[in-house]
């Protein structure tokens, strides 16, 4: 709506109630905090013409004087634009249970948090972060949505003292938001999506060492183990919230939210795997290190336990595809875009990329049965697969002459009801990372969006 | 024995953008309305929704519907694949004024 503000055509969004402050907090990030809008009681997915009819009948007058209108200051109130607290502070605490809170209590209190205890980012903390990296502190990495932070490297430096990093870590932290500044990861809709979505970071290489990330058993739950795990996922979870303006209920409109969001990081356990590390297969050397990050939703349990042979635990592993949203053949109806910046410019990527984390025993199954990595990714793509008529769905994108305008050779077979598609377009959407302790389990996670993997700077800590 | 701790604000600047709201109309009768949804269930009936409203009360009032599949050789939109600012200034030519759902 704001584009078509933007355009000069007044408009009026329909928004449910539970998501007006996600409207407000997006459109004031889009530089047009008036766009008018109504609200419903309820979310219309899925409900019946009936109540949808009763919800905007009760709005119409609104509507109408949304398009004759306009919007009075008042209607403004609660936008946040412009008005942000960036700098220095300083907070009295003493040693009563009370005064020891005083950094979180102010930080809760602007909602700068997680909502769990931060590490204060006092300025001589933020300096010894910012000495994992050469990087000058005022270089923005990225311009975050959806309130248009400048994440320059001293921001997210102090958002990783917050999150107990350690500058061996920082540099780890920085790559992945490389990955997030990526067109193709689409980081406005995982940052504003109803449905939660959350960023996946995974690590390859020697830094994984260097900056002690458990690629061992437990690594993604909680333990002194998983320390630099834990505080990674965390500090980019804290970044999104305080750079991009992602607050909960505002920003991050999500339906309840999952653990999942409160950061995921791990590293492949490169000694264990039987198969070259992701990152090699992005294009990187082996001694090189890598963050890939992919955004996603689950994950969900592979329990491998009866299997007797690769088979079995290939159709384990492709029995997660179940889930129809999952891929679903929407590549016949072209590639997903992502907005990006103000001018929302529209770009095209694949996606999306569904994780599978494989137990090293679950690898090594497949590979002493002669398969490599890229062999059981054309498994799984040929294996996992959709009805047509269901990927077409309400219909698919035509020239003036009807003629399907992506993957014209499939349209033969449009009223074919036996006709089926790979559930993804490539093979590689199966993101294969092996990773955890060497058992009888692996996790899909269900990926939404598209993928990216950056290097990651060399910094001699130990 | 209380002590002063100087702390950084995690929260970063932001990138200072406006958009002037677009002039609203004086009445909607003989306009154009655009009916925008994206695609996600119920969307579509809520817009057509406020087509019939609007139909009843101004008779000159007239619609073009936007998401999905609608238009060829136009963008399918929907929750996937956005309006960008040149499918806008498209837009623009053909309506008067817009009407979105999203479902949400």
């Amino acid at each position: 709506m704001v584009a078509m503000e933007k355009a000069g055509v007044p408009s009026v969004g329909i928004v449910a109630r539970s998501f007006a402050h996600a409207w407000r907090a997006c459109v004031d990030g889009w530089g047009q905090p008036a766009t008018a809008f109504v609200t419903i009681s309820h979310a219309c997915t899925g409900q019946q013409p009936d109540y949808i009819y009763r919800m905007v009948d009760e709005e119409i007058d609104n509507i109408v004087l949304g398009l004759t209108r306009m919007s009075a200051p008042s209607d403004l109130a609660g936008t946040s634009n412009g008005h942000s607290e960036t700098g220095l502070f300083t907070v009295s605490l003493d040693d009563s249970p009370w005064g020891l809170d005083s950094v979180n209590r102010f930080m809760e209190e602007r909602d700068w948090s997680d909502g769990m205890p931060v590490v204060p980012p006092t300025p001589a903390a933020v300096e010894a972060m910012l000495k994992g990296t050469r990087r000058a502190p005022q270089d923005v990495v990225m311009v975050m949505e959806p309130g248009f932070g400048l994440a320059t490297v001293e921001k997210n430096a102090v958002n990783a003292v917050m999150a107990g990093c350690q500058p061996a870590q920082f540099p780890v932290l920085l790559a992945a938001l490389e990955c997030i500044a990526q067109p193709e990861m689409n980081h406005r809709d995982m940052q504003v999506s109803g449905h939660t979505e959350a960023p996946l970071v995974l690590v390859n290489g020697p830094v994984a060492a260097r900056a002690g990330i458990n690629s061992g058993t437990s690594a993604m739950g909680p333990g002194v183990v998983n320390k630099a795990n834990t505080a990674i996922g965390r500090a980019l979870r804290l970044c999104l919230i305080n750079i991009g303006y992602c607050k909960a209920g505002a920003g991050d409109p999500n339906f309840i939210g999952l653990p999942t969001k409160f950061g995921m990081c791990i590293a492949e356990n490169e000694e264990l795997s039987p198969w070259q590390p992701y990152h090699v297969d992005r294009g990187f050397q082996p001694d090189e290190s890598a963050v890939t990050v992919v955004t996603v939703t689950g994950p969900t349990d592979v329990l491998d336990t009866a299997s007797r042979k690769p088979e079995d635990t290939l159709n384990n592993i492709a029995s997660m595809m179940f889930y129809r949203h999952a891929g679903g053949g929407s590549w016949i109806r072209g590639r997903q875009s992502a907005q990006v910046g103000h001018t929302s410019r529209r770009v095209e990527y694949q996606g999306p990329y569904h994780p599978i984390m494989l137990s090293p025993s679950r690898a090594v199954i497949l590979a002493e049965a002669g398969m490599s990595k890229r062999d059981t990714q054309e498994w799984l793509h040929e294996h996992c697969r959709t009805s047509l008529r269901d990927a077409i769905g309400s219909g698919v994108p035509t020239d003036a002459d009807g003629r399907w305008i992506h993957h014209p050779e499939l349209q033969p077979l449009a009223e074919d009801p036996d006709a089926t598609i790979p559930a993804l377009e490539d093979p590689e959407q199966y993101l294969l990372f092996v990773t955890g302790g060497s058992t009888h389990y692996a996790n899909f996670f269900y990926g939404t969006y598209g993928i990216a993997t950056k290097p990651v700077e060399d910094m001699p800590y130990r | 024995m209380p002590i002063e701790l100087q702390i950084m604000s995690p929260a970063a600047p932001r990138v200072d953008f406006k958009v002037p709201p677009a002039p609203r109309l004086d009445t909607l009768n003989g306009k154009t309305i655009g009916l925008y949804n994206n695609v996600t269930g119920g969307a579509d009936v809520a817009v057509n929704r406020v087509a019939e409203h609007m139909a009843r009360r101004f008779p000159d009032v007239k619609f073009q519907s936007y998401g999905g599949n609608l238009r060829p050789n136009r963008p399918a939109l929907s929750r996937g694949v956005h309006i960008d600012e040149d499918e806008a200034a498209t837009i623009a030519t053909e309506v008067d004024a817009m009407v979105g759902a999203a479902a949400h």
